[in-house]
């Protein structure tokens, strides 16, 4: 903001960028060790998923298949596991997302070149999209429960919804984000004269957690066990 | 603005006085001094249970405390220390010093600034709070699992280890990002990267690595909290967790934390002593570039601290290689500041006194930490005392003793005040011969096996000697911290005598009065050199005259922060208590970031800052 | 500061996407993830299949990053910070797994 650093001047940046921008971008450089750290673990404990519990075997036993333990489907010592993972499902949820990501740039663009119906059009599509996604990540996590997969269950429980849970909390911090600037808007004073930055500034926040999906998704339910 | 010609314009909104003054500042030399008074008051009090410990340990088979009230002191003594003493007074430094040294008015970003101390002194209340609710944490500082897990932690000790360390870190994750911000983006006319004061690159390099490995912490302590409150198994065996796990993403936190502590105090010697002696640091590039160094070959050497837990001949080799090759940047910086020393006119004040015995003390740390960088050397070093006075040369004899320089030097500045020479050279003396003392013997007492973090032992071992006189040590110590603080409150009953440049030092904090107007400089400096007081000295160029028809303008004050951390605070209760009150803690820190953002700041051409 | 922003030192607005060319990347992250799919459901690709898999996921990410984040028109320096910040976690996760996965003792247990 640099309100401190200059008199009557422009706003004083040694670099040319604004303050603002640069801190975003220095906070999710940050993030990338957070989500890294939680992927490390997942896979650290991906490979190391042990057989379950007679008693497991017994209780998700669902018509000759046990649900509910490994990510993906397998046949060990001739017992018949269905995978947890739903590919089709979680690729309509990140299609969703991936369009949100897509609406957010639009709503840049209106904000940026004076457009201020376009960019509260694609504001409520983004928001909208995102708590789609959400709620995607709500049927999900049911699922598993229903299937016997929870945090207790292995490690891969534990991992997964750790993992992907702090995906969906950093997305509901965003949906939060893109409500509060789309109320800001309806003011009388809209976003005031900034609007174009304030909301890239939280379009980069969006399309970083947007990016951090299209790693788990890679990572989490395409890369085989 | 009522603006009289040839003075400056008073600020825009009238300043609120008192307590209420503190509790809703964004100026930076304020929370400088909240970060330093609080540090000071935390030091003392891991000084005291440092006491306790030495007590215990004076005499074979002591009974000052017992075995659990042992392990919460020694646990309590490392993490206040280090999260509650060395990094808010380096914090102190930070805040006080980056906007003066680099020519800003302020830092990027004045309230979020306010907001990490306020969300710090949550953390810290909270950390000790545990005292009082059912025990401190009690497993080290570096709180290996499984020890930590509910089988063995029955209490909520481990819990209050977990949610206050999250809020500390994202206190010092807030303050980082904010004077990386700063440096990069709010340097004075001229002051280009390679015009910073080392100081200030320091400070840079200590933010990035908090910047980056506090995620990480964080990563681990929400799967710790997640073991024991919602039954995850993270990091228990039987479960099929992997407690090594744990000590991976610790110490790839745990140690670029520890060059979070000492750099700082690299940064404040790299000040002090080309000040007293009179000539400008020798190799200022290879000093910046081996901080540079530090902090990256920091990332890669995290498993020393694991050499013993089987990680296999291919790792322990590798993190062998690295971890030695980290003691070249910093002889580097030795060679550097010796070089410094080397043919100056040498001025020995109380300040000198501490950055010479720091370049001392911290070399001998240095040399025996290379020793067990070597894993065979390693594995018979490891949990013994020998560690022990291997870190603390390091910390005491580096980081304490580099903060005291700092505090010598910088306190006319701050206050206006000097501190009493005299006093101060006893003050240094009583450090000097205390810590030497005390954390000497410890290489004896480990390399004859004495084992860490025992709370007592036999007679008859061979360590009876050596800890009756470490504890001897460690009460000279606190002598000379008595000293200190008698000589501060005794200083500050003084009148203000400093001018504005009394080491006749060359940095830009210099060019503005004792202490510092509260927009810090009546005209923002133009830099035309490295040392650039030095410089305009040597080439007779007169400080510039204000501009009468300037408008300063100033942050005003707000509460925002204030709100924003009671906001943090609630959910760090709610964590340990009940989850209805994360939710409100929750809407308090929403309610929060919405007025600071509809605050008016009076800033042109907008309103800014998150 | 011209040479430290090469391309994007000129106009910045004019350098920035149109709605169509926004709309057209959308279109292609989307082809790549349904690539992306079909390779996962292919039987055979053995152990080619993990690193088709991240090289198009690898893409979709830069091209986020370059195009919808506007990392690609910004100065420099704005990548310096980032691609810091992402190189090292890459690294870390990369040598963590390596001391998980490259040491038989630690398989074995």
């Amino acid at each position: 903001m640099a309100q401190a650093a200059h008199a009557a001047e422009a706003p004083h940046s040694s670099t040319g960028i604004d303050s603002r921008k640069v801190l975003m971008w220095i906070f999710l450089a940050s993030e990338c060790l957070f989500f890294g750290s939680l992927i490390a673990t997942y896979l650290v404990f991906k490979g190391d998923i042990p057989l379950p519990a007679p008693g497991f075997i017994e209780a998700h036993m669902h018509d000759g298949v046990v649900t509910g333990w490994f990510p993906t489907d397998r046949v060990v010592d001739g017992v018949e596991y269905a995978g947890v993972l739903n590919i089709p499902v979680t690729s309509a949820s990140t299609f969703v997302l991936l369009m949100s990501s897509v609406a957010m740039v639009l709503a840049v663009y209106g904000a940026q070149n004076g457009r201020l119906k376009m960019m509260k059009i694609w504001l409520l599509a983004t928001l909208l999209l995102g708590i789609i996604f959400l709620g995607f990540q709500v049927f999900e996590f049911h699922e598993f429960g229903a299937e016997g997969l929870n945090l207790a269950t292995n490690q891969f429980g534990a991992s997964f919804f750790v993992l992907t849970g702090f995906h969906g909390a950093h997305v509901t911090v965003g949906v939060l984000m893109l409500g509060s600037m789309l109320l800001a808007s309806m003011r009388r004073t809209g976003l005031g004269p900034e609007a174009g930055f304030h909301v890239e500034t939280i379009g980069l926040y969006w399309h970083f957690v947007d990016i951090v999906w299209i790693v788990i998704f890679t990572v989490v339910y395409l890369v085989p066990a | 603005m009522a603006t009289a010609a040839g003075t400056l314009a008073a600020p825009a909104v009238q300043a609120p006085s008192g307590i209420w003054a503190w509790l809703t500042t964004v100026d930076h030399k304020r929370i400088g001094t909240l970060y330093g008074v609080s540090g000071m008051v935390f030091f003392v009090v891991a000084g005291i249970e440092a006491l306790l410990i030495r007590s215990q340990l004076a005499v074979p088979n002591g009974e000052v405390v017992d075995a659990d009230l042992f392990n919460a002191l020694f646990s309590m003594h490392a993490l206040t220390m280090i999260f509650l003493g060395v990094m808010p007074l380096g914090a102190a430094f930070f805040n006080w010093l980056v906007p003066l040294m680099i020519g800003a008015r302020d830092v990027a970003f004045p309230r979020l600034n306010a907001l990490s101390y306020w969300i710090f002194l949550s953390g810290a209340l909270m950390l000790n709070a545990s005292w009082l609710l059912g025990g401190a944490p009690d497993t080290g500082w570096f709180a290996y699992a499984p020890l930590t897990e509910n089988t063995y932690s029955t209490g909520r000790s481990m819990d209050f280890y977990t949610v206050s360390l999250i809020i500390l870190g994202t206190s010092s994750l807030i303050a980082s990002l904010n004077f990386i911000v700063t440096i990069i983006n709010l340097r004075a006319p001229g002051m280009t990267m390679f015009r910073l004061p080392v100081f200030v690159w320091m400070t840079m390099i200590v933010a990035w690595l908090l910047v980056l490995s506090l995620p990480v912490l964080t990563v681990g302590l929400i799967q710790l909290y997640f073991d024991r409150n919602f039954t995850t198994n993270f990091f228990i065996p039987d479960g099929g967790g992997d407690p090594v796990l744990w000590q991976h993403i610790f110490w790839i936190f745990g140690h670029p934390e520890v060059y979070v502590l000492i750099l700082p105090a690299m940064g404040i010697v790299s000040e002090v002593l080309p000040t007293f002696s009179r000539k400008p640091l020798f190799g200022y590039g290879a000093v910046v570039f081996a901080g540079i160094s530090i902090a990256i070959l920091g990332f890669a050497v995290w498993s020393h601290h694991m050499f013993t837990t089987g990680l296999g001949p291919v790792p322990r080799v590798v993190f062998s290689a690295t971890t030695m090759t980290i003691a070249v940047p910093t002889g580097v910086k030795i060679f550097n500041w010796l070089g410094t020393l080397y043919g100056g006119s040498i001025r020995f004040t109380t300040a000198m006194y501490f950055a010479v015995g720091f370049i001392a003390t911290f070399t001998v740390g240095g040399i025996s930490g290379v020793m067990h960088a070597s894993p065979p050397i390693d594995t018979q070093q490891q949990d013994t005392y020998f560690i022990v006075a291997h870190l603390h040369y390091v910390l005491f004899g580096g980081a304490i003793m580099g903060i005291f320089a700092g505090v010598y030097y910088w306190f006319p500045k701050f206050t206006g005040r000097f501190l009493s020479e005299g006093m101060g050279k006893l003050h240094f003396w009583l450090f000097f011969i205390g810590l030497n003392v005390t954390f000497f013997p410890m290489h004896f007492l480990g390399v004859s096996g004495m084992p860490r973090r025992i709370y007592t032992y036999d007679a008859g071992l061979g360590w009876e000697t050596w800890n009756f006189v470490a504890t001897l040590g460690a009460f000279t110590i606190a002598a000379g911290m008595a000293v200190f603080l008698w000589n501060f409150f005794r200083s500050m009953r003084e009148e203000p005598s400093a001018p504005d440049n009394p080491w006749d030092a060359p940095t830009l904090e210099w060019a503005t009065s004792s202490p510092p107007p509260e927009h810090d400089f009546d005209v923002v400096p133009v830099v035309r050199a490295r040392d650039p007081v030095w410089y305009d000295r040597d080439h007779g160029i007169a400080p510039p005259e204000p501009d009468p028809h300037e408008h300063i303008h100033l942050p005003p004050p707000s509460y925002y922060p204030l709100l924003i951390g009671v906001g943090f605070t609630l959910i760090g209760i709610g964590a340990l208590s009940h989850l209805a009150l994360v939710a409100l803690g929750a809407v308090v820190v929403i309610y929060g970031i919405w007025g600071w953002t509809l605050e008016p700041t009076g800033a042109e051409p907008a309103a800014g800052g998150h | 500061m011209s040479a430290e922003g090469g391309h994007a030192a000129g106009s910045h607005e004019r350098s920035h996407p149109t709605v169509r060319q926004y709309v057209l990347i959308g279109l292609l992250l989307t082809v790549i993830t349904i690539v992306e799919l079909a390779a996962s459901y292919t039987p055979g690709l053995g152990v080619l299949l993990i690193p088709i898999l991240m090289v198009l996921s690898g893409i979709k990410f830069v091209i986020v990053v370059a195009y919808f984040m506007h990392l690609r028109f910004e100065k420099a320096l704005l990548t310096r910070l980032f691609v810091f910040g992402f190189v090292l976690a890459g690294a870390i996760l990369i040598s963590l797994l390596a001391l998980f996965w490259g040491d038989p003792a630690v398989i074995n247990r």
